[in-house]
This record gives structure tokens, sequence and C-alpha cells, in this order.
């Protein structure tokens, strides 16, 4: 094993495949630059060229450009509060915060830093999880993944505001998310659901124009209103001295990082739950980790452990879902599925052979998501300076350049000038629910689960009726959410009984 | 926290569930289990919410943000000549008219910036990934296009 390991290294490390990965990490760090052109999008595009590549050299290009979308997409979302990536969404929440704070130097190091160890933690899970995933992934039925889901939505409404009031408002925004998933066509019965007689609804609503509205709208006419640049009057401090306190913030709260990390590699691997449940999972955890409600009111506010929850996250959940992919040909993701379409043109089958005929190939898989990291990292660490100079530009001059991001962004998704109306009704709903003060995370991950859940909820209800409810696991999971909702009164009365 | 936007947003949830519920009473089960077991519980919330801010009067009203009209102005102006002229011309009128008018910058600037930013545009997004930007209705319909 040891020798396949050290075989995948030198595969990744042949001038060919490692000048293909560098175009593909060149690529990928301007895709997820830019809101809206997501990375399975961009795969999409590029599985065409890799026709004629040898395997090694197909799935460094194609990794290499995968695996830092989610890193550079957390730097639009810390410096503009625009999603990079519907998978960095939940950084705006305290990134975009510490920008208007100042602390955009201090938000992008502690980024990049959970960004680069969540990528060493979901490459070495591959690395090692192979041989043990296969009992893990076949004990969850859709029983036990409808459950998963509920309990992420727990967790995400109870943590993400304050008080009893602040976790209805939190159960309200993501049942509002739920319901919302279910416009367009119903998959079990085909019934247009909430059409209102339009084709553009009969596939749903798309993710991306939602996010950008909810997210990038609202900070735009905030930064209208202000009249100022993004960071305000706030001191702008010295970036890189900023960058150098978010990666020492990474190893201050090394073990939250760690465990966000192992929270997406997790995610990752569980088939169609995705990078965007694992970011927001990652960000209740992180707000669970403050031990009093004064603490956790700072989440929301500019935290660093809501950048470092779901940057590790983000980035640790590629290869947790590369392991169902390579080991089973059970695509974890979107972005997974059209990589096994890369699998099938090159001529190798998932399953068994990965793991044994072509397991140099497989690892060689594991340097790539680290090296193509690395090197990203690095990249970003030397222009960190000018990226966030940005932040002091004032105001009037960016809002155009954003308004442009955010307008293709939202119309690239599906190439329909709907996107760019459900952009501003829900830019509307996002504004609201700033100025009222309920928590969008929620909402988000409401949207990104609702069509998942659905589908879980009534396989098992077709399947097992009422009896889906006493499986072991499930009952388990019940309990969790139970607990995740019931937690944060515990914590109020304990910081009550020591007062 | 604006008491006024909060009551909006809780009784349009409540509409949604409510209509929700009622259309989805008419669908097979298979099509309408979701929508209810989220619906109804999503509409008794939103009603505990609507119930509470009215009851809750000791509540301070933050007062109305100013100017928010214009911007949402901006937007939509910029939403409607995408539609009419399509993206390419949309993107340098757009931030011309913009960088002119409200920002109040120089003509030079105004200039350099617009070109700065449709030379990005054109070179990523038309050149590069060959996505399909259509001509709008309007040049579409003056057969400009």
């Amino acid at each position: 094993m040891l020798e396949a390991l050290w075989e995948g290294l030198l595969l990744v490390l042949q001038w060919k495949a490692f000048g293909f990965m560098l175009l593909g990490v060149g690529l990928g760090f301007w895709v997820g630059l830019l809101p809206g052109l997501g990375g399975a999008t961009t795969l999409a595009l590029m599985l065409p060229f890799i026709y004629t590549m040898q395997p090694v050299e197909a799935f460094a290009f194609l990794l290499g450009m995968h695996a830092v979308v989610a890193t550079t997409g957390d730097i639009t979302s810390v410096l503009f509060g625009v999603p990079g990536e519907a998978t960095s969404a939940a950084t705006v929440v305290d990134g975009y915060a510490m920008t208007k704070k100042g602390e955009a130097g201090r938000a992008l190091g502690a980024a990049l830093a959970s960004s680069l160890v969540g990528a060493i933690v979901g490459a070495v899970a591959l690395a090692a999880a192979i041989p043990i995933v296969r009992p893990l992934v076949l004990t969850f039925g859709s029983p036990e993944l409808f459950m998963l889901a509920i309990v992420g939505l727990a967790f995400i409404a109870s943590l993400s505001a304050q008080g009893t009031r602040g976790m209805l408002r939190g159960f309200l925004a993501g049942g509002l998310g739920l319901l919302l998933a279910t416009v367009g066509q119903d998959p079990q019965a085909g019934v247009a659901r909430f059409t209102f007689d339009t084709l553009y609804l009969w596939q749903g609503l798309d993710l991306v124009p939602v996010l950008v509205g909810i997210f990038a709208i609202p900070e735009i006419i905030d930064l209208f209103v202000r009249g100022n640049s993004i960071g305000g009057n706030a001191p702008p401090g010295n970036v890189a001295k900023g960058a150098w306190e978010g990666v020492k913030d990474t190893y201050r709260h090394f073990w939250l990082t760690i465990r966000c990390s192992l929270i997406g590699t997790f995610i990752g691997v569980m088939p169609g739950l995705g990078g965007s449940v694992a970011q927001w999972m990652a960000y209740g955890h992180a707000v669970q980790s403050a031990k009093t409600p004064e603490e956790r009111e700072q989440f929301g506010r500019g935290d660093v452990r809501g950048v470092l929850g779901p940057g590790a996250a983000n980035n640790s959940k590629e290869g947790g879902s590369l392991i169902p992919t390579i080991a089973f040909g059970v695509p974890g993701s979107t972005a997974m599925a059209i990589l096994l379409g890369g699998f099938l043109l090159l001529g190798l089958v998932p399953g068994p052979d990965m793991l044994t005929k072509h397991l140099a190939v497989t690892y060689s898989m594991v340097w790539t998501i680290v090296l193509a990291n690395v090197i990203t990292v690095a990249v970003c660490f030397l222009f960190l300076d000018r990226m966030a100079s940005v932040t002091e530009v004032k105001g009037h001059r960016l809002i155009p350049a954003i308004l442009v991001l955010v307008f293709i962004g939202s119309y690239t998704s599906n190439s329909h000038y709907g996107d760019l109306l459900v952009t501003l009704v829900f830019g509307g709903v996002g504004y609201l629910m700033v100025r009222a003060g309920w928590p969008r995370s929620p909402f988000v991950l409401g949207l990104v689960l609702g069509k998942i859940a659905e589908n879980y909820l009534y396989i098992s209800v077709a399947r097992y009726e009422a009896a889906w409810l006493t499986r072991p696991v499930v009952l388990v999971l019940i309990a969790v959410a139970v607990a995740v909702i019931l937690y944060p009164f515990f914590q109020a009365y304990r910081s009550r009984s020591r007062v | 926290m604006s008491r006024n936007a909060s009551l909006a947003l809780a009784i349009g949830i409540m509409l949604a569930a409510g209509y929700a519920v009622f259309a989805a009473k008419g669908w097979q089960w298979k099509a309408a289990l979701f929508p209810l077991a989220i619906g109804i519980p999503l509409f008794c919330l939103a009603a505990v919410e609507v119930l509470w801010t009215f009851a809750d009067k000791k509540a301070p009203e933050e007062p109305a943000q100013k100017g928010v009209a214009l911007p949402w102005a901006w937007m939509l102006a910029f939403l409607a000549i995408i539609v009419l002229l399509g993206f390419p011309v949309a993107v340098a009128l757009f931030v011309l008219v913009y960088l002119k008018l409200q920002a109040k910058e120089s003509w030079l600037f105004s200039i350099v910036f617009t070109a700065a930013i449709w030379a990005a545009f054109y070179g990523l997004f038309d050149l590069l990934l060959h996505l399909p930007f259509p001509a709008g209705w309007l040049l579409e319909w003056l057969g400009l296009a």
C-alpha cells in the first residue's frame, strides 16, 4: 500500500501530469472567484478535453481544478459578501462581517489555512478509509439519510440565532427553504408544483440565483446606503500580519478545524448530501463550540471560528465524496457524478479494480488534492495584499463591478432571464431577513436539503410505512436532533445558574 | 432589528405555507406528502411568530433605512437593459452610466473602468468560456442582432 502511495506521488509529479494539474489549478482558481460559475459546470465543460489524456493526467487536470474551487470561492465570500460558490455561502456569514470590521486579512488567512487543513484531512481520509468505508455507507438507507438531513437542519436552525424566538425564526427560515425546494416537477408523480404555469419553474428554483440574491443583494444595498468602502471606516490594518493572525487562529482552534474537516469528509461520503450541506453542518458545529450564549452572539458578527468551520469542511468533503465514487461508483455529489463520467471516458471502471489494479491512480488523486491546495494557498498568500486592498476601494466604484458579477453569475447557471428575476426576488427576501435579524443560513440549508429530504422521505414511507421511524440508527438520529434543539436551552440554564 | 420586516416575513411565510397546503390537497399523495409535512407545521410556526410580534409591543422599532429605493431602482434598471439590449451592451452601458451619474466619477475614469470591466466580461465569458449571451429583445426586434 505504501508503495502504491509513493508511486501515486511520482505519477502526479511527472512533468506532463504536473503541467495539466497546474492548468487545472489556474482554471479552478478563477472559477472559484467568480460567483455562479460552479465547479461542477466547469468540470462538465472541461470533460471533452480529457479524451486524449492518460488517466493520471486527466485526473490531475480535473481534480486539480475541482479541488481549489472551494478554496478561492471563500475569497469572494470574504471580500465581497458574494458566495464565490454555492459551497462557500456559509463563509459569507462571519467572513464578510470580519471584512467590514477591517479584518479582511485575518479572515482570508483563516479561510485559506483552514481550507488547506480540510483538504489534507479529506485526502488522508480518502487514503485511509477506502478499505473500511463500505460497511458504513451500506448501513445508511433512505430513512437514515432523511434523518441525517433533519439533524442538519435542526443543528443550524437552533444554533444560528439566540433564544427561543431566534430558534423559532431559524425553524421558520429552514421550513421556508424546504417548502421552496418543492417548487417544480415532482420526481415521483410528475405533478408540476407551485409553477404557476411557467416553464422556467418546472425544473425548480436553482440554488445559485437564490444564493447570490439572498447574500449579495443585501450587502450591495448596505454598501450603497453607507456610501463608503466595504471595510467602512475600520482601519485597514496590516493585511499580511492579519493573514498570519488568521493562520494562527487555525492552530488556536486546531481541533475545531479538524472536527469540521471530519464533518465535511463524512458528509462528502454520504451520497447525495454534498458540499452545500457540509459547510452549514460545520458552521453549526463551530457555533456550538461557543461556551456561553454571549460568546455565541458573536457568530454572524465576525467570529473567526465561523470562517474556520466552513472553510475546512468545504475542502475536506472532496476527499470524502471521492470515496464512494471510486470504491462503489456511487457519486457523492454532482461534481463527482461528472467525474464518474470522466472515469468511463478513460475506460476505468470504479469499484474493486480501482483499489487493486489501479491503486496507484487512486492514490495519485489523493496527491492531486493535496498538491493543488498547497499551490493555491501559497499563491493566494503571495497576492493577499492586493486582494484585500479591494475592500478599501470606494463602494460606488465597486458596486457596478459587483452587480455585473452578480447578474452574470446568476444568469450563467441556467442561461435564462428568469434567473435574474429570482436573484432580485430573493435579494428582497434576504434584505428583509437582515433587517429583521432572521438567520439566513437555515433557509439556505432547507433549500439545499429539500429535494434530497423529500426523496428519502418518500422512499422511506413507500417502503417501510411508519416502521422506518423505529429503525435503530433513525432512533439515534432523532435523539441527536432533539438534543441539538434542547442544547441551547441547557446552555442558557447552565450559564444562568453559574451567575 | 425591524419589527415590520419580521412581521412581513412571518405573514409572507404564513401565506406561502397556507397556499402550499391548500394546493397540495388536490395532488396524489406521492406529490403531496412533503409539502403537507412541511407546510402544516410551517403555517403554525409562522402564526406563532405573527402573534408573538403583535403581543410583543415593547420591542423597539428600528428606524427605516433611508435611501434604499435608489439601489433597487439601479438594479431593476440593469435587469431591464439586460433583457432589452443583451448582456454585452448592457454591461458597458450600465457601468458607464452608473459611474457618471451615481458615483460622479470623471469621464476618463468612467470610460477606462467601463472598458476594463467590459474587456474582462467579454474575454472571460465570451471568448474563453463561450457562454451564450442572447442579444436582447429590443435588438432582436429591430433586427440588429
